[in-house]
């Protein structure tokens, strides 16, 4: 298992450097100049400009630089945010724990409720339960993010005053976190209840299944027993992919929500255009899918013994 | 209804067997056409394209006011008479400025969604029938798009490049004499079409090139080649229409996608730049009021919500008739 993993490492690095690459290129020929931002009134001081421009290390050569920047990323040091004025590290260390937790709520209640939903899907094929959950999950497949969180928003506090206006992080366990990760989990929802779907309606027709039932298996243990198991190879390999885009919703989502993650951190340095902020929070999304991917790979060799050997 | 003379019954049968006649032309087409307009879903969704498109064409004539113009002494109205769906902190009728909005959004979801479609078409052909180290280079390079934060990076991409391209683009307008070129707008929709395209045209290609090996294969290839048919004759002739068809289902399905992308680049603030009406820039000026004026974020949430609904039944609705094996609903 070891080296398998280690072979899936090793694929992504080309990825990582590539990433890296575009995120320092953009950085270095973008708009604007952070730091005369930076420098605020006095931005029209040459002399301190360029002693600034010296002490962020920006005088150097382009290829200098990027070594410098990857040799720094290797320490895990992403620089100093040009607006919050501390290291983006620290920003970033204390952002991805809330997000990986809130992905983690986020994806939980993706498998349980799509492959829940999935399973009905397929029982009642074409009959109206499966329509229903069909058109619901278009339906919240099709709200983007920044629609569905104010209407959430609007719904719990305006209307019904269940929760005060949601700020800050509150653990993984409290009602703040389960709603915004209800929020983040409803776009990915229907790709997971149709695989379920297709996959549990494709071992249902098997024969191994109709020798259970034969055999008088009852309903329950025919589908946990025996569909189940046999259907969930696709479905672990698309919630894997899911885990891993969760990032791109988590922009909205978490800033919506007022939570302290990675999504915000992008937010606020899209915002700011604070440049170090945005290829750090850029570069630890692409270590995030890198980590999802690996995970799908792990999980499916358990699941299916003949992909470990790499055949 | 129930007392039909036998003439007129024979003349039903007649027409019925006319009918027949005209439907017997059958082709995969046809057949992919007759599903479709038989899916209730898919044609819902059709008709909200339409009525969306009228807005995207016309809006500007019907919209009941100018959508950028300022009115501050009625400003944060919410929904009356006279402003269907009240006015922004700025005064702006929401309902002129949600209608306009159309434009954008179905403009730009037109032109990243062929704009990818077309590159990825070229790429994948060329990688199928490149073959060697053209086709590992072409296919590396998707699988490390795949791999990318690719909304994130689509994001950088209109942060960071916006002035670079401004400038360039002026220095074009400026050789050229074209002066919509420096134009904010068009460097707006050059920058969006551009990273979008560049983050899903990745798709299309492993399609394509999936695509051409498999059919490379088949019988009436070789039977074309036997008799002595160019390259170019076998892919356009023979592998493009044959596969046409998941191309058109790939096209439809990622219509949804780029309305989404767009209007989330513009939430964002580094998509489509005011006062240019979009949707996605709407929600993201009235965000932070939605306590006080939750209309004027549902507004256009919902016009947009619903356009992605409309193309997302309609895209299901083109891949099940397309492939009546699809799972989606059979």
């Amino acid at each position: 298992m070891l080296p398998f993993i280690l072979r899936r490492i090793l694929t992504f690095i080309p990825v990582l450097v590539l990433l890296a690459f575009l995120t320092f290129i953009l950085s270095y020929y973008g708009p604007g100049d952070p730091l005369r931002v930076m420098m605020g009134e006095n931005w029209a001081d040459e002399a301190a400009y360029q002693q600034l421009r010296h002490s962020y290390g920006l005088d150097r050569p382009l290829l200098v630089q990027f070594i410098d920047y990857c040799r720094d990323m290797l320490r895990g040091d992403f620089g100093r945010s040009y607006i919050q004025r501390v290291e983006v590290s620290e920003l970033l260390w204390k952002a991805i724990p809330v997000s990986a937790q809130l992905a983690l709520m986020a994806i939980i209640i993706v498998a349980v409720v799509g492959i829940g939903l999935g399973i009905i899907s397929a029982l009642f094929r074409n009959q109206w339960p499966d329509i229903a959950i069909g058109t619901v999950g278009v339906l919240l497949h099709s709200i983007p993010p920044f629609v569905l969180a104010p209407i959430v928003l609007v719904a719990l506090v305006l209307k019904l005053g269940i929760i005060s206006t949601p700020s800050g992080w509150h653990g993984f366990f409290s009602y703040q976190t389960v709603i915004a990760a209800s929020c983040l989990a409803a776009y990915p929802l229907l790709a997971i209840i149709r695989q379920t779907r297709a996959g549990v309606g494709d071992v249902l027709s098997q024969d191994y299944v109709r020798t259970a039932r034969a055999k008088g298996v009852s309903e329950y243990g025919v589908i946990m027993r025996h569909v189940l198991r046999n259907a969930m190879a696709p479905v672990a390999t698309s919630l894997g992919l899911t885990f891993g885009a969760l990032l791109g919703g988590a922009i909205f989502i978490e800033s919506a929500f007022n939570i302290p993650g990675m999504g915000t951190l992008f937010f606020t340095g899209l915002r700011n255009t604070d440049y170090p902020l945005l290829t750090g929070a850029t570069m630890v999304s692409g270590f995030w899918i890198m980590f999802s991917s690996i995970l799908v790979d792990v999980i499916y060799g358990i699941l299916d013994p003949r992909v470990r050997t790499g055949k | 209804m129930s007392s039909a003379t036998p003439l007129e019954q024979a003349a039903s049968a007649s027409l019925a067997n006319r009918e027949r006649n005209v439907q017997s032309k059958r082709g995969p087409w046809r057949d992919a056409m007759r599903r479709l307009v038989k899916n209730r879903m898919a044609m819902v969704g059709l008709g909200m394209i339409v009525l969306f498109g009228i807005a995207a064409i016309f809006g500007e004539m019907l919209a009941p006011y100018d959508p950028i113009r300022q009115d501050l002494m009625a400003a944060k109205q919410t929904p009356n008479a006279e402003h269907w769906l009240g006015t922004d902190e700025l005064g702006r009728d929401m309902f002129s400025r949600i209608l306009t909005g159309a434009r954008t959004a179905l403009l730009v979801a037109t032109f990243v969604t062929f704009i990818a479609a077309g590159i990825g078409t070229v790429i994948g052909l060329i990688s199928a029938y490149g073959g060697g180290f053209i086709d590992t280079a072409m296919m590396r390079l998707a699988d490390l798009l795949l791999a990318f934060p690719a909304f994130l990076l689509a994001a950088f991409i209109n942060a960071t490049l916006r002035s670079p391209v401004a400038n360039q683009m002026q220095r074009l307008a400026d050789f050229t004499g074209l002066d919509f070129l420096a134009g904010k707008l068009f460097i707006d929709f050059f920058l969006i079409f551009g990273s979008l395209a560049i983050i899903s045209w990745s798709g299309y290609a492993r399609l394509i090139r999936g695509q051409v090996l498999s059919l490379r294969e088949q019988e009436f290839v070789e039977a074309a080649r036997s008799m002595g048919a160019s390259t170019r004759t076998i892919l356009f002739k023979h592998i493009l229409p044959n596969s046409f068809a998941p191309i058109v289902v790939a096209v439809s399905v990622n219509f949804g996608n780029a309305i989404l992308a767009e209007s989330a680049l513009s939430y964002l603030g580094v998509g489509i730049q005011p006062p240019t009406p979009s949707w996605g820039q709407m929600i993201n000026q009235n965000l932070s009021q939605w306590r006080y004026f939750p209309h004027l974020v549902l507004g256009p949430g919902a016009a947009l919500a619903l356009l992605i609904l409309a193309f997302n039944f309609f895209g299901d609705g083109v891949a099940d008739a397309l492939n009546p094996r699809r799972t989606s609903r059979n």
